[in-house]
């Protein structure tokens, strides 16, 4: 419809990761302590079922940030809280 | 090592997504040393568990994890037993924790919970985990940011278990807090001084029962998966996983990983052997010498001068012998105690001027018939001696198990006799046995349809199409007939597909069986938790059958049979009616009219033999004594069916009357002596321990295992094992591999899916003496077959057609001739002329309320009859509701006001005089005043009388609904009775009420469909292709007609359906057929009674 748009989105970031596939770098910058980490397995019963792998992560510039990726997928998104 | 401490299978009602076997199975191939099975709030699968993991090398670990509510909220802690102490005060707890689940009203149930204090008081041997992430006792105060509480609750707990046996529980399900949540758990722990252990709170046996697993929570909670989203686990991480991925998933906590070993080692308690279980009776000395002075004094009544009197007391001394051996003799009395109260229950049941007052007050059945010790003391009424009966299946001296002795009571007095049981033996000794009913593909499709969120009428028309005992396979096949291609491919529905397949054989929840009790001489609560059932006063153990046997408990059966009763009713009534006293162990045996009319099939409403089945088998079966009855009750059973034996055995039959000289071709002549009375054919259970005998060496012993392993599901392994040693034996004996192969490829066919002779002999008998009522009591065994409703095989509107073919007048519910139940009205009645006939009851009349119609009654025989609707409205107190229906009923028809057979009129007449209307100042009362003459109303006639009957009785007394439709239908249609003139072979167009439908098993694929008319039914074969065309039709429609191959084998009429189609008026009506009339047959398919329904019996 127009006019509307999807509140808090996620967004495309670039993440590099260690063998385990935990995030090493968010953006370039250094990922300092994986504070969380969960999964999300839902909506299987639909045609676009939900495999997130998410982790709360403290960041070097202090930040703190949530990003996720999705099952079979290389891609890494932000979630905003 | 990792050892999992936590884990739930489906006996966590609706959470839990695997069996206990599939657990055990899992965590054996894992390579778990030990596993821990913690349901919630039950060990209901706690003994299944521990067999199946001592069968695959795993030590089970007994627990639960319990409900303790504190305040208003309800916590988990996870208990485990350490040793005997502690599993009695486990289930003392859980006992504690049901005992007031049942306290609002019996059928509905509430949660289960135990307060902290009882948790406390029964602490000892057990070890206590502080509960799971998210509603544990302590994690669960984390999670809701109460923090101070949690620890409160911990220090409380550990003052209870002590160091030793408090440990804080991490867990780690991948929830978004798991972190923060096990770093306080771990600190907590510090500070409690006390060790934390890792556990997984496992859910199902492997990731891929992750959505099923979601779906049981979203049953459970009533709401839909994504209205459940917030309860459910959210992933699939609570599946089985092996030590090590849980050992990396608690890294950071290698010694709460190390703790779950050293924690097992611990817990050694073993449930299969350490139950301490005894019976009453069990440890009395003089047991032995009472059992033989009780048998030999009756053998002494009951064979005196009768030619086998040696034999009979050779038997006796060899049973009583291994008795004595097995310490059995008190198992044994017991059950005659049982007996004697039951006696003492059918004598109040009854009353004192009763004629069934002569009949035992139950009888046996199953393979106890076979024992003479069971005959002697009056639990079991057929002379073993005479029938030739094998209790080698019964008792053996190697047996492992407690003896099965079931009882059949009359339902009456069943029902007084249960409670009385548990007054007899204390509740606290004496529980009904468990049953969990599981998951088949109707339910499959109501629950999970519900939980995916589809349409209420697409889950019903779908649930209506499947079969409740075929599989979930069924259910795809039959998506696309009942919704259409388009909606079949709708996701949800195909998702739901594969939930379907996984959740079948799952328990749903716990109920009880249908009479099986424990009797136990200490208290049952130390040895199994004891809970409510839905029916007040009782109480279940909560463990089933298989589970109770595999515990050595005794069981005693006390069952109810629909058929009894009737008899009892028809003895009853036979008393009142006819003033004659019915004994009917007395009854001629040899009646050949009864044997005439079981050859002929004329068998409605006989036990057992009533069947469309069995009418098919008999007139080709011609059974001639009652050792024939006895075999045709065994012979319509899966195990005979699949084993090859029916059609050998009718041939052989057929070659025998020819010819008397024909000789059996036995597979192998060591089978004659034990193959003779089936003609070379395995019917009876314990034909399949005779022919191992026989045929390759087994004892009684090796062969009842063979038995056992055959009809249990979990016995493949065993089965292997019996096989070689059967080939084995019989090479030994001579008998060549080909011969062996089929004699064995007929064992395994039978499977244990039959009957044993000796309850072939106590069914058979039955049999007999309904046939024998049904001939020479007709009216009053129809009027008992009405009132025992439900029971057999067809519904009371095809019982009183097929009577009123046989010349039984019926006559319709009337508020001045009828009682609540139907009765017979005899010739000495001053109103009935002419003969006996059954009145219709007033109970049978839908919704009227039965306090209202016994005071109706009461009133009638106190002041007469009523002579108007008004004065029945006055003095009957009966109010505008329940009048409402006995007008559509036609129930007041007969009181004489108005015109005549006016149903709209009585309506009218009571609409205006009944109380129970609300006015200005209060209820008016219905004074005793006749109301003004009614406007001038259309009667109902005939067809309108007819579909008012069907709905409001469920079945009709007057003309046939295909005798009012038949003018208006296609005269090419044949009527059943046609079906014996006509040509066999020939194409032939039949049509009318569908009364049974039958899908079974051993059938393959081909479904089953009584047909009746006017005349008569025929059975129609419907192939596996018509039925996949017309499945909707087949399932539910009420009215059919059908076109097919008639054919007509040695007495049976059968049609091979071709093409169905449901039952229409012919295309141009009659010019005389009113518009009233071309609705007919839309409103009779709304309102006729729905067939019965039958798939694997027996199963």
């Amino acid at each position: 419809m127009p006019g509307l748009r999807r509140l808090y989105a996620p967004e495309r970031v670039a993440v590099r990761t260690d063998p385990r596939g935990a995030p090493l770098l968010v953006e370039g910058v250094t990922v300092e302590a994986v504070r969380e980490e969960w999964l999300v397995e839902d909506r299987w019963w639909t045609p676009q079922p939900l495999r997130r792998h998410y982790f709360e992560l403290a960041i070097a510039d202090g930040r703190a940030l949530t990003v996720f990726r999705a099952a079979g997928a290389q891609r890494w998104y932000r979630q905003r809280a | 090592m990792y050892v999992e401490l936590h884990a739930h299978s489906a006996f966590s009602f609706l959470d839990g997504a695997s069996t206990p076997t599939e657990l055990a199975a899992a965590a054996a191939s894992h390579g778990y040393p030990a596993f821990a099975l913690t349901d919630h709030d039950g060990v209901w699968g706690s003994m299944e568990f521990a067999h199946a993991c001592k069968g695959f090398g795993v030590h089970p670990i007994t627990g639960a994890e319990l409900t303790v509510r504190e305040g208003e909220r309800d916590r988990h802690v996870t208990l485990l037993v350490e040793d005997e102490t502690g599993y009695r005060n486990l289930c003392r707890l859980l006992t504690l924790a049901h005992s007031h689940t049942r306290d609002n009203t019996p059928r509905s149930q509430t949660q289960p919970w135990a307060t902290l204090e009882q948790v406390e008081e029964h602490a000892e041997g057990l070890v206590c985990l502080s509960g799971c992430a998210r509603d544990g006792a302590v994690a669960g105060a984390f999670e809701r940011d109460d923090t101070a509480a949690g620890e409160r609750l911990a220090r409380r707990l550990l003052a209870a278990f002590g160091r030793e046996r408090f440990r804080i529980e991490l867990q780690r399900p991948y929830w978004r807090r798991d972190r923060a949540r096990n770093r306080w758990l771990a600190l907590l722990a510090e500070r409690l001084d006390i060790a934390c252990v890792a556990a997984g709170n496992v859910h199902s046996h492997d990731r891929r029962r992750a959505p099923l697993q979601d779906a049981l929570v979203a049953i459970g909670l009533c709401e839909t998966l994504e209205e459940s989203e917030p309860l459910r686990r959210g992933n699939s991480t609570s599946a089985l996983t092996s030590p090590g991925a849980m050992a990396a998933r608690f890294a950071e906590y290698p010694e709460a990983v190390a703790e779950t070993e050293r924690i097992a080692v611990r817990l050694r308690f073993d449930l299969t052997e350490q139950l301490g279980y005894r019976y009453p009776g069990s440890e009395d000395p003089g047991a032995d010498a009472e059992l033989a002075r009780v048998c030999n004094h009756h053998l002494g009544e009951r064979y005196s001068g009768n030619a086998r009197l040696l034999e009979a007391q050779w038997r006796l001394e060899e049973e009583l012998a291994t008795i004595r051996k097995l310490g059995l003799s008190g198992f044994f009395l017991l059950h005659r105690d049982l007996l004697e109260l039951a006696r003492e229950v059918a004598a109040e049941v009854r009353g004192p001027e009763s004629a069934r007052g002569v009949l035992p007050p139950g009888r046996g059945r199953g393979s106890s018939v076979s024992s003479i010790v069971c005959y002697l003391t009056g639990l079991s009424h057929v002379d073993p001696v005479e029938a030739d009966l094998f209790s080698g299946r019964f008792l053996n001296e190697e047996t492992t198990s407690m003896p099965d002795i079931d009882l059949d009571f009359p339902r009456d007095i069943r029902e007084v006799l249960i409670p009385r049981v548990h007054e007899r033996y204390g509740r606290e000794h004496s529980a009904l046995v468990a049953a969990f009913p599981t998951y088949r593909p109707k339910g499959a499709v109501r629950d999970l349809g519900k939980a995916l969120g589809l349409p209420a009428e697409e889950i019903d028309k779908v649930a209506k199409t499947v079969g409740f005992f075929e599989g979930a396979e069924e259910i795809e096949r039959n998506l696309a007939a009942a919704l259409g291609p388009e909606r079949a491919q709708e996701p949800r529905w195909r998702a739901l597909l594969p939930l379907a397949a996984e959740i079948m054989g799952l328990p749903r929840h716990s109920s009880q069986h249908p009479g099986g009790m424990v009797i136990s001489t200490r208290p049952l609560i130390d040895v199994c938790p004891v809970v409510p059932a839905a029916m007040a006063g009782r109480q279940t153990v909560q463990w089933d059958k298989d589970s109770c046997a595999d515990a050595g408990f005794l069981k005693i059966d006390l069952l109810g049979l629909g058929m009894l009763s009737a008899v009892e009713r028809c003895v009853e009534e036979v008393g009142q009616a006819r003033d004659e006293r019915l004994d009917l162990s007395r009854i001629p045996l040899d009646d050949e009219e009864v044997y005439e009319s079981i050859r002929a099939a004329e068998t409605t409403g006989v036990f057992q033999i009533e069947s469309r089945a069995q009418m098919q088998m008999l007139p080709r079966t011609q059974p001639r004594d009652l050792d024939d009855v006895i075999v045709q009750v065994a012979l319509v059973r899966p195990g005979p069916i699949q084993g090859g034996a029916i059609h050998p055995y009718i041939e052989r039959r057929k070659a025998l009357r020819e010819d008397p000289e024909f000789e059996i071709p036995y597979e192998h002549p060591l089978l004659e002596p034990v193959l003779e009375e089936t003609l070379g054919t395995i019917v009876f259970q314990e034909q399949v321990i005779e022919v191992a005998m026989a045929l390759s060496g087994f004892s009684s012993s090796e062969a009842e295992g063979l038995r056992r392993a055959m009809s249990r599901k979990r016995s493949e392994e065993a089965i292997r094992e019996h096989h070689q040693r059967f080939f084995a034996g019989a090479a030994a004996n001579g008998v060549s591999e080909e011969t062996a192969e089929r004699v064995w490829d007929q064992i395994k066919g039978f499977s244990g899916f039959g009957f044993p002779k000796a309850h072939s002999a106590a069914f058979g008998l039955l049999a007999y003496q309904s046939a024998w009522l049904r001939i020479h009591y007709g009216p009053e065994f129809l009027c008992s077959l009405l009132n025992e409703q439900p029971m057999g095989f067809y519904p009371p509107d095809s019982l009183v057609h097929e009577a009123q073919r046989r010349g039984i007048r019926v006559a319709p519910v009337d508020a001045n001739r009828s009682r609540v139940l139907c009765h017979v009205e005899s010739p000495r009645s001053e109103d009935v002329r002419g003969g006996l006939q059954v009145r219709v009851g007033l109970g049978y009349v839908k919704g009227v309320k039965k306090e209202e119609m016994e005071a109706l009654v009461a009133e009638r025989e106190r002041g007469g009859p009523y002579k108007g609707i008004a004065e029945l409205a006055s003095r009957s107190g009966a109010g505008l509701p329940s009048l409402e229906k006995l007008a559509w009923a036609g129930a007041l028809d007969g009181i004489p006001v108005g015109s005549e057979d006016d149903r709209r009129e009585a309506l009218w007449r009571v609409g205006v005089a009944a109380a129970g209307r609300l006015g200005g100042s209060g209820t008016q009362l219905a004074l005793p005043m006749e109301p003004p003459a009614p406007p001038e109303l259309e009667p109902l006639g005939e067809w309108g009388r007819l579909i008012a009957d069907y709905r409001s009785t469920g079945m009709t007394v007057e003309k046939h609904p295909m005798k009012l439709l038949r003018p208006d239908l296609d005269p090419k249609l044949a009527r059943t009775s046609d079906l014996t003139e006509l040509e066999h072979g020939s194409t032939v167009e039949v049509a009318g009420l569908v009364t049974a439908r039958q899908r079974p098993e051993t059938a393959n694929g081909i479904t089953f469909l009584l047909l009746e008319d006017e005349r008569g039914a025929v059975n129609l074969v419907v192939p596996p292709p018509v039925f996949d065309r017309h499945r909707p039709l087949v399932r539910n429609a009420p009215l059919l007609r059908a076109r097919g191959r008639l054919e007509r084998r040695e007495g049976t009429v059968n049609v091979v359906v071709a093409d169905l189609a449901p039952l229409q008026r012919t295309a141009q009506p009659p010019p005389r057929v009113p518009p009233s009339r071309q609705l007919a047959v839309a409103e009779l398919r709304e309102v006729a009674p729905a067939g019965h329904s039958f798939g694997r019996r027996g199963r």
